[in-house]
């Protein structure tokens, strides 16, 4: 069965959450983006746990499905074009923070669970470590590579996942944080991680030019911190529907179960470029390298992006693949593409507006986005909406890359282009 | 010669030095633990197959960390014997049971084993067994002893008055003696009285004592320590040789410059190249300082937010938050807790079930968890012995330092001490933190500034002073409505 999954959420308690970002809301975003298997995020938080063994019940092997008293309520929520099921993954991330040789390293981690004790033991043996209570994805004072190893002695099959590996200020090879390599960060233990999370500054073409990442799936999830911002990037599976399938297909290097991944264009990511955002200072690498890495405004070193890291690390040329290479699939969210067609900021009205009737009339939007008949966006939403979608799917989009923690500006039309389009419409 | 490396001129005098007792005054961060291993390797070789070196450390942790370090040096476990007063004292019981008084089977007491005796009768007994050679004519002393001995029980001090016992038969403490050629103390300034007996006995017949410690650093008269003792040094163990150790290598130079103010005067060379950075700051409440300090806490760690990681640079085990009293914690560690950032709380060690001599002798340490990073949470006598790159002493108010509240009175020459070990434990920055307004014990005090902040140099203090709040706390709310029901 192929399915479509993201790894990577919050709950509303975790830090800078939206207040409605619960399971009922989660179950029903996942169906108007088109996500099948949800990870609950946040399961070692004790409230939110408690709220996971109170709504969640068992369905297919290690995954779980809302209860139906609490899932009634909310499908009205949801177009009939939408509606599919929803299954849910216990997940959560830790803020890692520690020193080692001689520098600080923050790491964010993922780890996913296969079952309720199995999380509780990794609940309970962090809880025994330090505080889970204040923020769902709790801050420990703790080694990644000891984490990692707490997260195997709870369960074997629990599944460890290093988190948007290339996020300048947390992640394990970010350039601020990091390391310089996987095996630097999981030191013995390395072998056990077999995938990594490309986060949304980096796609993997970029992540195939590291001859040291070969031995790892790539995954893609949304790191989402409000429930529309599910399925910014996901996973798409063809394999039964379990969580030991899910184990085998990133474990074994020759199974085919991960399909491949639907990615941002990494320049939209916060962190592409380099620069400081409150200097209004945007480099491309180059640049910074010309400016021997100190802004030019402050003279403070500016924040390494991604591009400039992976450049860093690299050694294979571009367009190289890796072994366990998988296709995957770029696209923009599409209230950001209505937006462009409309020359509109994607939270406006109007596009609100639109992208409700586009659920309502054609389905979900990783359907309308990667595998609708365009003639068929045309009809029902417009020329330069699906003139729009079209360029997204051939990449011919242009994008204002994203620096230290300022998101990328997506431009698919250029000033005039829209009315042209329009006109060239109005003439038949 | 391995040892006499990576020393400076007074540390290689101290360690090349023989023949006489010697005593080292060595301040904070000039290198004692470096130098007194050094020495003590230096004279494993001139000891005979059955001779030995006592090393003597304040605490268990220390103990271990010595022999840690002594293994590095390539001394052999059997040259050096390293523990406590307490610890090789009850193993001089252990091994020569017969000759003392107690039965075979003496178990150490434990707080909570003794039954049936007032908190404040026991601390009275606790405090003349530690500043009393001699005991006579005192009824609940008596009553005391009898019950211990009815359990075949001795108390933590007895074990050093016992093995005081056990040397005055001459020919335990010749066997001593001839296996024991050097003995090592460190932490001089915080002994006792028997201590020094006990040192003074096992010193004759040419067993030579090196005492390393600093005088400014003793804060544990409360329970016996004994200052004095460092200035009687020369008449207990006569033909002494001392020496100074002057040059730091742990603190910036202003956090230095600033600790010798509040010593008045003291002089110690900083090692350092980097100036560092003394923060005084003053806050409204108890729960203000808490706010300025786990934002300041935030601002150096970061990665609390994705924002906020920007200039961030140190980890969570950087980082100590020190006080003169257990009831000043709660209020930061709320703050701490509620933003999430690890913190632990130095704890007493567990004692395990059943326990043994290596428990009962472990039992009045604290202890940080080394395997995961979090803020520490001290008291200022637990911080003792300790190193951070920031420090954060809260409460620098009257009262507090020096103590004189709520029925507790310290003695005013061993608080400023006792602030001056807080200061020294910091090597980069050094927080100085004050509340106008502070809940203890139920009341609410309006403190001014400690003395102490006076006596350091304006030109040395950077003042951070909060931003104003955006609106009333919630606690402060809440007060407000209480106040409408009267």
């Amino acid at each position: 069965m192929k399915f479509y999954a993201d790894l990577h959420v919050h709950s509303k308690y975790s830090r800078a959450t939206a207040k409605n970002l619960d399971l009922e809301n989660l179950y029903v975003w996942a169906q108007l983006k088109g996500i099948h298997l949800v990870g609950t995020g946040d399961f070692v938080h004790p409230v939110w746990m408690k709220e996971l063994e109170e709504k969640l019940e068992p369905a297919e092997e290690g995954l779980f499905k809302l209860k139906d008293k609490y899932a009634k309520s909310m499908d009205a929520q949801v177009p009939k074009a939408c509606q599919a099921k929803v299954r849910f993954m216990l997940t959560v991330e830790i803020s890692n923070i520690y020193k080692r040789l001689d520098k600080v390293r923050k790491v964010h981690n993922l780890i996913w669970s296969p079952s309720l004790e199995a999380a509780q033991k990794v609940q309970a043996k962090l809880g025994a470590i330090g505080n889970i209570k204040s923020d769902g994805r709790p801050i420990l004072g703790l080694d990644s590579r000891d984490l990692l190893e707490i997260a195997l002695e709870a369960d074997p099959k629990n599944i460890f996942v290093p988190a948007h590996i290339w996020t300048p200020w947390f992640s394990a090879l970010g350039s601020m944080g990091g390391f310089d390599s996987m095996k630097d960060c999981f030191a013995d233990l390395t072998d056990h991680v077999f995938a990594v999370e490309t986060g949304l500054s980096s796609d993997p073409l970029m992540n195939w030019r590291l001859k040291q990442l070969d031995p790892f799936i790539l995954v893609s999830n949304s790191d989402a911190h409000s429930p529309s911002k599910l399925g910014r990037e996901a996973n798409i599976f063809d394999t039964e529907f379990s969580y030991s399938a899910i184990y085998q297909a990133l474990f074994d290097q020759n199974d085919k179960g991960l399909v491949g991944t639907v990615e941002f264009f990494p320049e939209e990511g916060k962190y592409h470029y380099d620069g400081h955002r409150l200097c209004h200072v945007r480099w491309h690498p180059q640049e910074t390298t010309k400016n021997k890495g100190l802004c030019s405004v402050c003279g403070k070193p500016v924040t390494v992006g991604v591009m400039a890291r992976v450049e860093e690390l690299a050694d294979r040329q571009p367009g190289q693949k890796s072994k366990r290479h998988r296709p995957y699939w770029s696209a923009v969210p599409l209230p950001e593409v209505i937006g462009e067609a409309r020359g509109v900021g994607p939270a406006s009205k109007a596009v609100q507006e639109a992208y409700r009737k586009m659920l309502t009339q054609i389905g979900n939007e990783f359907y309308i986005l990667l595998d609708a008949p365009i003639d068929q966006i045309r009809r029902l939403a417009g020329e330069v909406i699906a003139e729009g979608i079209d360029r997204m799917r051939k990449g011919e989009v242009k994008i204002a890359a994203g620096y230290d923690g300022e998101y990328g500006t997506v431009e698919i039309f250029k000033d005039g282009e829209r009315q042209k389009i329009e006109q060239q419409l109005a003439l038949f | 010669m391995q040892t006499l490396s990576g020393l400076n001129d007074s540390q290689w005098k101290a360690v090349c030095h023989t023949g006489a007792h010697l005593l080292i005054v060595a301040g904070p961060g000039t290198g004692k633990t470096h130098t007194i291993t050094r020495r003590i390797a230096h004279m494993i070789p001139s000891l005979k197959p059955n001779q030995k070196v006592l090393a003597i450390t304040f605490t268990n942790k220390a103990a271990q960390e010595m022999q840690g370090r002594l293994l590095a040096l390539g001394v052999p476990l059997n040259k050096a014997l390293v523990g406590t007063f307490h610890a090789f004292c009850l193993k001089l019981l252990r091994d020569h049971w017969q000759e003392t008084a107690l039965p075979k089977d003496f178990k150490v007491a434990i707080p909570q084993d003794i039954q049936g005796f007032d908190k404040a009768v026991l601390e009275r007994i606790g405090l003349m067994k530690s500043t009393r050679l001699v005991i006579e004519g005192d009824n609940e002393y008596k009553t005391y002893q009898r019950y211990l001995r009815k359990n075949n029980w001795i108390d933590f001090d007895d074990i050093l008055r016992e093995a005081l016992a056990l040397l005055e038969n001459e020919d335990i403490a010749h066997q001593v003696r001839a296996c024991y050629r050097h003995i090592f103390v460190d932490e001089y300034q915080d002994t006792n009285i028997i201590q020094n007996a006990l040192l003074k006995i096992l010193t004759q017949e040419g067993t030579l004592l090196t005492a390393i410690g600093d005088p400014n650093q003793s804060i544990y008269g409360f329970r016996g320590g004994n200052v004095a003792l460092f200035g009687r040094f020369k008449d207990d163990f006569p033909g002494v040789r001392e020496l100074t150790l002057q040059e730091n290598y742990r603190s910036a130079s202003n956090l230095l410059a600033a600790s010798c103010q509040v010593m008045g005067g003291l002089e110690l060379l900083a090692k350092l190249d980097a100036k560092g950075k003394l923060v005084t700051h003053e806050a409204a409440s108890d729960a203000a300082e808490a706010d300025y300090v786990t934002s300041q806490i935030e601002k150096m760690v970061g990665g609390m937010d994705m924002l906020s990681a920007r200039g961030a640079y140190r980890s969570l085990g950087d980082i100590a938050i020190l006080y003169r009293l257990n009831a000043e914690r709660h209020v930061i560690g709320q703050a701490l807790e509620h933003l999430g950032i690890p913190y632990q709380v130095s704890q007493k060690v567990p004692k395990p079930a059943g326990y043994s001599d290596e428990a009962v002798l472990g039992q009045f340490e604290e202890e940080l968890d080394y395997n995961v990073e979090k803020v520490s949470l001290l008291t200022l006598h637990a911080a003792k012995g300790l190193e951070f790159p920031v420090v954060f002493i809260i409460g620098c108010e009257a009262k507090l330092l020096p103590l004189d509240i709520h029925a507790m009175k310290g003695d005013p020459q061993e608080e400023r001490r006792l602030f001056y070990v807080g200061m020294t434990r910091a090597r980069e920055h050094l927080y100085l933190t004050r509340a106008r307004r502070r809940q203890l014990f139920g009341q609410t005090w309006f403190n001014p500034p400690s003395p102490f902040l006076a006596d350091i140099e304006e030109d040395l203090k950077v003042y951070e002073n909060s931003k104003p709040r955006r609106g009333p706390r919630k606690s402060e709310e809440a007060e407000k409505q209480q106040l409408k029901l009267f």
